[in-house]
């Protein structure tokens, strides 16, 4: 898509960008089927405006809703459990969680260090193929193994075991720069499938626009200042006001998200710390 | 408006802008040989029109510290930045502060509810990039442009120029010549970046930082004396441009707008590195349950004391860590033995410790318990470090020149009113030449 195709399509009106993500939504079903998609559901609020947009093309096109995806890593926000409970009932929702057992099964708690001698040889060979030669790794967001493990392994798995053809995600074009080459339909080739982004157009303003204008409930932890919801542990709000009113245009959404641990350190050790 | 009044109106706006030029890690001593060289004729005529002068940097002498006591001016009890890593509360992990532990003002936050506006590059300790009423780019550590900067319309300017948040130090494993090269590229485009905003946007307050030089002294230390040394040239060259920079700025600026010099510490020539840990080890206070630890974490719970970087040392009490087995009935006693030993610390016959300190005596505020509970200075030559993994207690590495807390530099191109400066008194200074006063550390120098 060129760079004009996409600043028109970002600076279309609310009711316009909707009907667009439902014509995406509606030309996935009828290509794969309701019965061999899933939604990638986070509880945070793009993933929510995706499944509720879900929601009302099926209602349109009078087919059954797709199963949400749930993927668990080992360190999600109580409060973020608190929506998934309350939309899975409420919007009566297929939702399934996406969990790595095995690997989370190793550790009591986050910081844990988990033994790759452990693990069933799924796992062993992930981290075989991440070139990682350690003994053990330590069962936390930040941590490139753990990462890896509990979120890209324990989405790979899911859509193994439940034969997904089409994975719908709610990633938006300005949210941050590497997002610019996506476009709505792209494949993947681990596990093979289609990838599907109706909500690319969106804004951040457009998403919270949307939720209030069609009352959509959230999670409360925008209302105290987050504005990205990522791991417990390794997300911070960078601001006290809810995030609806803070400077959406000015600051970046994804400002509290992962503080690059490795990353620091490396830099560190370069000055002679650590 | 009559046209005098515009003048009028013109000139106490030009009253109360200030222009801060930051020169991370330059010491006052290597300023003044360079003007009595002549190799920076600008700063030589500058030093005629006010105050250059050394200034004392805190404890401990490191940027982020440095550099928060000076966008805060207070002390980091109260601004809460005590070194670039600590402990997660509860656990023996890794954390890493940035701008969002900061838990004091800053200058800009302070001028913007004056109706200021900043302009703010380069600053150490800033990223991620908060609000401001201006323009902020975050310094070291920064890791990702678009979250180092506000607001996004700057982040496009950068990111437009090439924009390069820091040197690229990996460079030094090539060669120095290809670290040389890109302290010099660096350069360059902080240059630009900070001469584009200064011309082309509004503010009252601008501050521009320049970390090459510290990445230079880090480095390549060892060039500045040693005629002989390949990039002794490219270091005396790097200063000439340093002074071209200076000129450049305050000819834009002029007399009438207070203009300042700051750098956070002083450097000198590495001797030695003594690894604080691997002493603890000796003398029987930390051991650790590995060969080679990679964290605090590896520590045996039986540990009394352990340093984090450069030379703080952390008792390892009671309630306020996970395994602390020290009780408060012999902190005092423990701090006072250890203060003794440090003291009587000798290299090759040298005492390596100038000075210890408590944490009482160094720091005030509410994160007065997150202190260390004793620093140390050391004598110059000295290079103190937190490492965990080495196991003799001195060596070098790769880094030829180590902060000093000493021979910090100041300049401002007014007189200032006491001999006695310290980085906390900068901040002051700068909100009251604005026309700000309030409740600080630091005590206004004019």
């Amino acid at each position: 898509m060129t760079q004009d195709e996409m600043e028109k399509l970002m600076s279309m009106g609310l009711e316009e960008k909707i009907e667009h993500s439902k014509k995406v939504i509606k030309e996935a079903i009828e290509k794969y089927g309701p019965e061999n998609m899933a939604v990638a559901w986070t509880g945070g609020k793009d993933s929510t405006t995706m499944v509720w947009l879900f929601r009302e093309a099926c209602k349109e096109l009078g087919v059954q809703m797709p199963m949400c995806m749930f993927i668990d890593e080992g360190y999600v926000f109580d409060e973020i459990w608190d929506i998934f409970n309350q939309l899975k009932n409420d919007w009566n929702l297929d939702a399934r969680i996406a969990k790595n057992t095995d690997v989370s099964d190793k550790a009591a708690k986050v910081g844990d260090m988990v033994k790759v001698s452990s693990l069933n040889e799924r796992n062993k060979k992930e981290i075989e193929v991440l070139e990682f030669e350690d003994e053990e790794f330590p069962f936390e967001p930040e941590s490139f193994v753990g990462n890896h493990l509990m979120k890209t392994v324990a989405m790979n798995v899911f859509l193994e075991d439940n034969k997904v053809q089409a994975l719908a995600t709610a990633i938006r074009w300005d949210e941050q720069e590497a997002r610019i080459e996506e476009d709505y339909f792209s494949t993947r080739k681990i596990p093979p499938h289609m990838r599907v982004q109706p909500i690319l157009h969106f804004k951040e303003r457009d998403i919270w626009d949307f939720i209030f204008k069609y009352k959509v409930p959230f999670c409360v932890l925008y209302k105290e200042g987050y504005r990205s919801l990522g791991a417990k542990g390794s997300t911070v709000k960078m601001s006290d006001i809810p995030a609806w009113e803070q400077d959406l245009e000015n600051t970046y959404e994804r400002a509290g998200r992962g503080q690059g641990k490795e990353e620091i350190m490396s830099k560190l050790r370069d000055l002679g710390y650590m | 408006m009559f046209k005098f009044l515009k003048k009028k109106y013109h000139q106490q706006n030009r009253n109360h802008k200030v222009v801060v030029l930051g020169i991370d890690g330059v010491p006052y001593s290597l300023l003044n040989r360079f003007i009595d060289q002549g190799i920076m004729p600008n700063l030589a005529s500058l030093a005629g029109k006010g105050t250059l002068t050394d200034m004392t940097a805190t404890i401990p002498e490191i940027s982020s510290t440095s550099w928060s006591t000076f966008m805060t001016g207070v002390n980091p009890g109260r601004h809460g930045i005590y070194g670039f890593m600590e402990l997660q509360d509860g656990s023996y992990k890794w954390r890493f502060p940035n701008s969002s532990d900061l838990k004091s003002s800053t200058l800009w936050d302070i001028a913007g509810k004056n109706g200021k506006q900043s302009i703010v590059i380069n600053v150490p300790s800033t990223y991620p990039a908060r609000e401001l009423n201006g323009i902020l780019t975050a310094g070291f550590v920064a890791l990702d442009l678009k979250k180092a900067t506000y607001p996004e319309s700057a982040y496009e300017y950068l990111k437009g120029i090439g924009y390069r948040m820091d040197v690229d130090t990996r460079k030094a494993q090539e060669s120095a010549s290809a670290l040389a090269e890109d302290i010099g590229q660096t350069f360059e485009i902080r240059k630009k970046a900070i001469l584009h905003f200064l011309d082309n946007k509004d503010w009252d307050l601008f501050v521009g930082v320049v970390t090459e030089t510290d990445r230079l002294h880090h480095y390549l230390w060892a060039a500045l004396n040693d005629t002989d040394h390949a990039q002794h040239t490219f270091f005396i060259d790097f200063y000439k441009k340093i002074d071209g920079f200076i000129g450049e700025l305050y000819s834009r600026t002029g007399d009438d707008i207070p203009f300042i010099i700051v750098s956070d510490h002083g450097f000198t020539t590495i001797k030695k590195e003594i690894y604080l840990n691997v002493w603890l080890k000796e003398q029987g206070y930390l051991s650790f349950r590995k060969d080679k630890p990679e964290s605090l974490e590896d520590m045996n719970p039986e540990s009394r004391v352990f340093v984090l970087d450069p030379a703080r040392f952390y008792i390892h009490l009671e309630g306020k860590y996970p395994h602390g087995s020290v009780t408060m009935s012999d902190y005092n006693t423990l701090r006072n033995k250890l203060k003794n030993e440090l003291l009587s610390l000798t290299f090759d016959g040298e005492k390596v410790i100038k000075s210890v300190y408590f944490k009482e005596e160094l720091y005030n505020g509410d994160m007065f318990d997150r202190a260390p509970d004793l620093v140390v200075l050391s004598y110059d030559g000295f290079d103190m470090k937190g490492a965990i993994n080495k196991t003799e207690l001195s060596g070098n590495s790769f880094l030829t020149g180590g902060h000093t807390r000493d021979n910090a530099v100041f300049f401002m191109n007014r007189d200032i009113n006491s001999k006695d400066v310290n980085i906390v008194d900068v901040g002051p200074t700068i909100l009251s030449l604005l026309g700000i006063h309030g409740s600080f550390d630091g005590k206004c120098l004019i």
